[in-house]
């Protein structure tokens, strides 16, 4: 599937984890895990509810309990091995590595039963046979098949099904999204032509929508399994077991059309013939630096991009809110006053949700950089207007009263006399806010940009790398912010007037 | 060349003049004393309208400002700007700007408020330095300096607008004594070229050598004025004996 919907400072947070769980951190278990399910009394299943309508969701009406076909399912799992089910909040790209680190006992989350997934964990029976559905808006014609999309810009979810067979079919203008919810929306403000993903979202999501139409026949059918760690094979016959039971007497249909999630494709689940997969040799990727550092960079580009672009927003904007704060009309005064309060105040994340999602309500519609360049120039502005007004307030008012003296109107006694010194005096924490924008310019990933971090989240996921592939991108980034740490060393040397 | 009628300066509720009448002619020199907080600073600091006064009207070489309003339209900001290339200040805590070299100093408001060509500034500029005694300092950025160098070159700052008055707000008080003297040689020679010039100081000795009359103030008004000889030597007012015989026991 995935419904899940990522923010890219917790994946940095996970990968932290992940390093320090490296150094041996987690001990070996030699229990047997499903006595341990039964002497606590409780499963725990690792999922992602955040976007994750109809799999596994905050209920609507009671946004304190969750609800779900996953969560019937899990319960009547738990229920058969006669325990109680209690879910685990997870990312749902980061569910492997966490179901290996021991987070929970199993994934039950739209994992899909390939190869890939395989490789690392053990996958019990198919529980749920999905199928890929294009999603265009209401008036599109001729979108009905992978084909057509050729040459279209069309929206898939970060590390789905949909975007590996779209990048095997080719020629679409693939736009990755956090999360379905996104593309859709984006779908609806023209920004892309088609969405595709997994059919239950799109029955839960899309089919309501009367903007949007289910385009063609749901194609390329998938088994969900649950994820196990391949030690677990106790657990992974039990679990089994149950899943077979709960066909048997019709408790997974009863689940199914209670979420209409039910189709005649799940009568064939039965039939379903585990094959054996062939051991892929890991993979370091220090050692094949050649085939990622490149990609890498590439993300590098984008990020040099974005900051650089970003902050020269920032400097110009927030020097006209400062001048205006100090020196502006009163009304003027307190509107630039609020601005930097009200930026302040509220996340960066919201202010690029709303500058994405939000404009094009209104028909002011930005494409991704556009509006990460925006987003993250407007957000600095404030800070940097901070900066400048410390620094304007630590010119003594002699130098004003002196430049008044000689005649300058307030303007000139500004640009001549105090801004130049101010400027001087904001070098450091400017060039501070610069270096941190590098880092802070991840964020815009969760609109659709592909910059150095998501090369990373993608890379890592799909290699299992994480601590190559994390050593290399932590490279670039230092090789990116410590140059322009040594240049501001050198402006504030070079621009110093007090040597004696 | 300086006509001031009623003036009148408040500070919230607190009258610091309590209307000041002056009249003094082109090439006078007038040193003002009394105590601190007497009014003598606000005083000079209306002039130029570093502080505008709640009433009354000041005229500099023609240049005409009715108090009571600060300036708004562009006629009246234009007035003020008349009225303060006319006048030119000198302030205790010198003012040079840090970023800027002496010369830069110099020439940055004949350049950017009169319009000065950069050769023809630069000139002017050198030769107040000769003026002053510091041509070998034009390359030195202010903080390389002295504070009696310093003090100097705010003169030569000042009077690179080519002003008609200068005022001097308390020139050698941020001094050390063997740094005045560099200060006062300088403004004395002024004097003697004929500049119209009010100074407020705490330096008695200089007052009395160069000042063409002294004014008292006391309290928001002019207790007293008159020639140096009158005020040290034989002072009318009450206040102004106590202060003379204060200062002339230090």
């Amino acid at each position: 599937m995935s419904n899940a919907w990522r923010s890219s400072r917790a994946t940095v947070c996970n990968f932290l984890l992940l390093f320090l769980s490296a150094g041996g951190a987690i001990p070996v278990h030699a229990t047997d895990t499903l006595e341990e399910i039964k002497t606590r009394g409780t499963l725990l299943w690792g999922a992602d509810a955040e976007g994750g309508a109809p799999y596994v969701y905050p209920d609507p009406q009671k946004p304190d309990q969750l609800v779900g076909f996953e969560h019937d399912l899990a319960e009547a799992i738990a229920a058969r091995l006669g325990v109680k089910a209690q879910m685990v909040q997870n990312q749902w790209d980061q569910l492997v590595p966490a179901l290996e680190r021991r987070n929970f006992d199993i994934i039950l989350n739209g994992l899909e039963l390939t190869p890939d997934n395989q490789q690392h964990i053990a996958m019990s029976q198919p529980y749920f046979i999905y199928a890929q559905q294009i999603v265009t808006r209401k008036e599109s014609e001729g979108l009905s098949q992978l084909e057509d999309l050729k040459g279209k810009a069309v929206g898939v979810l970060s590390g789905s099904v949909a975007k590996a067979l779209l990048e095997k079919s080719g020629g679409a203008d693939l736009r990755i999204y956090p999360g379905n919810v996104e593309s859709l929306r984006d779908l609806k403000a023209k920004r892309i032509e088609a969405a595709v993903m997994d059919l239950p979202i799109a029955i839960y999501y899309a089919q309501p929508d009367a903007a949007l139409k289910f385009s063609g026949v749901s194609f390329a059918p998938g088994y969900y399994g649950i994820g196990i760690r391949k030690e677990d094979k106790t657990l992974l016959v039990a679990v089994n077991q149950a899943i077979k039971e709960l066909a048997e007497d019709q408790t997974l249909e009863r689940i199914y059309r209670k979420y209409n999630v039910w189709d005649e494709r799940q009568v064939s689940l039965k039939d379903y013939k585990a094959q054996a997969v062939a051991e892929k040799a890991s993979i370091s990727t220090i050692r094949e630096w050649p085939k990622y550092l490149p990609l890498l960079l590439h993300g590098a580009i984008k990020t040099v991009e974005i900051s650089v672009l970003s902050m020269a927003v920032a400097v110009i904007v927030g020097l006209i809110v400062v001048l205006v704060r100090l020196y502006g009309l009163p009304p003027l005064q307190w509107l630039a006053k609020a601005y930097v309060e009200v930026i302040r105040g509220t996340p960066l994340l919201i202010q690029l949700f709303l500058i994405y999602y939000g404009l094009p309500e209104i028909g002011i519609r930005l494409n991704a950089f556009c509006a990460a360049i925006l987003g993250l120039g407007l957000n600095y502005a404030a800070s940097e207007a901070e900066n400048y007004r410390a620094g304007i307030q630590a010119i003594p008012h002699g130098q004003t009263e002196a430049a008044l003296a000689l005649g300058m109107s307030r303007w000139q006694s500004l640009h001549h006399v105090v801004l130049p010194q101010a400027l001087r005096l904001v070098i450091p924490p400017v060039t501070n806010d610069f270096i941190a924008m590098f880092k802070d310019s991840s964020i815009v990933s969760v609109i659709t940009m592909v910059e150095l971090t998501k090369v990373y989240g993608m890379l890592a996921t799909s290699t299992y790398d994480y601590i190559g592939l994390g050593l290399m991108t932590a490279g670039i980034y230092f090789a990116l912010s410590y140059p322009a740490s040594l240049f501001a060393n050198w402006l504030e040397r070079k621009l110093r007037y007090d040597r004696r | 060349m300086i006509a001031v009628e009623s003036l009148i300066k408040s500070y919230n509720s607190n009258r610091v003049l309590h209307g000041i009448d002056h009249e003094q002619k082109p090439g006078e020199a007038v040193v003002l004393i009394g105590p601190s907080g007497c009014g003598k600073s606000t005083f000079l600091r209306c002039l130029n309208m570093l502080e505008v006064a709640d009433s009354g009207r000041i005229t500099i070489d023609g240049v005409t400002i009715e108090g009571g309003r600060f300036p708004a339209t562009g006629r009246e900001r234009e007035q003020q700007r008349q009225l303060r290339i006319r006048a030119g200040m000198v302030f205790q805590s010198f003012n040079l700007f840090p970023h800027l070299t002496v010369l830069q100093n110099i020439i940055q408001a004949p350049t950017v408020v009169k319009g000065v060509p950069q050769e023809q500034a630069e000139a002017l500029a050198r030769q107040l330095l000769a003026k002053v005694g510091l041509e070998n300092k034009a390359e030195a950025y202010p903080l390389q300096l002295s504070g009696g160098q310093q003090q100097r070159v705010a003169i030569a700052r000042a009077l690179a607008m080519e002003p008609r008055v200068m005022l001097f707000d308390e020139p050698t008080s941020a001094l050390d004594p063997e740094l005045r003297d560099e200060v006062l040689r300088v403004m004395r020679q002024l004097a003697d070229e004929g500049m119209t010039m009010i100074v407020v100081t705490h330096e008695m000795q200089f007052a009395r050598d160069m000042a063409d009359r002294i004014l008292f103030f006391d309290g928001g008004v002019v207790a007293e004025s008159g020639p140096p000889e009158q005020i040290f030597g034989s002072p009318q007012h009450e206040r102004t004996k106590e202060f003379v015989r204060r200062v002339a026991s230090i």
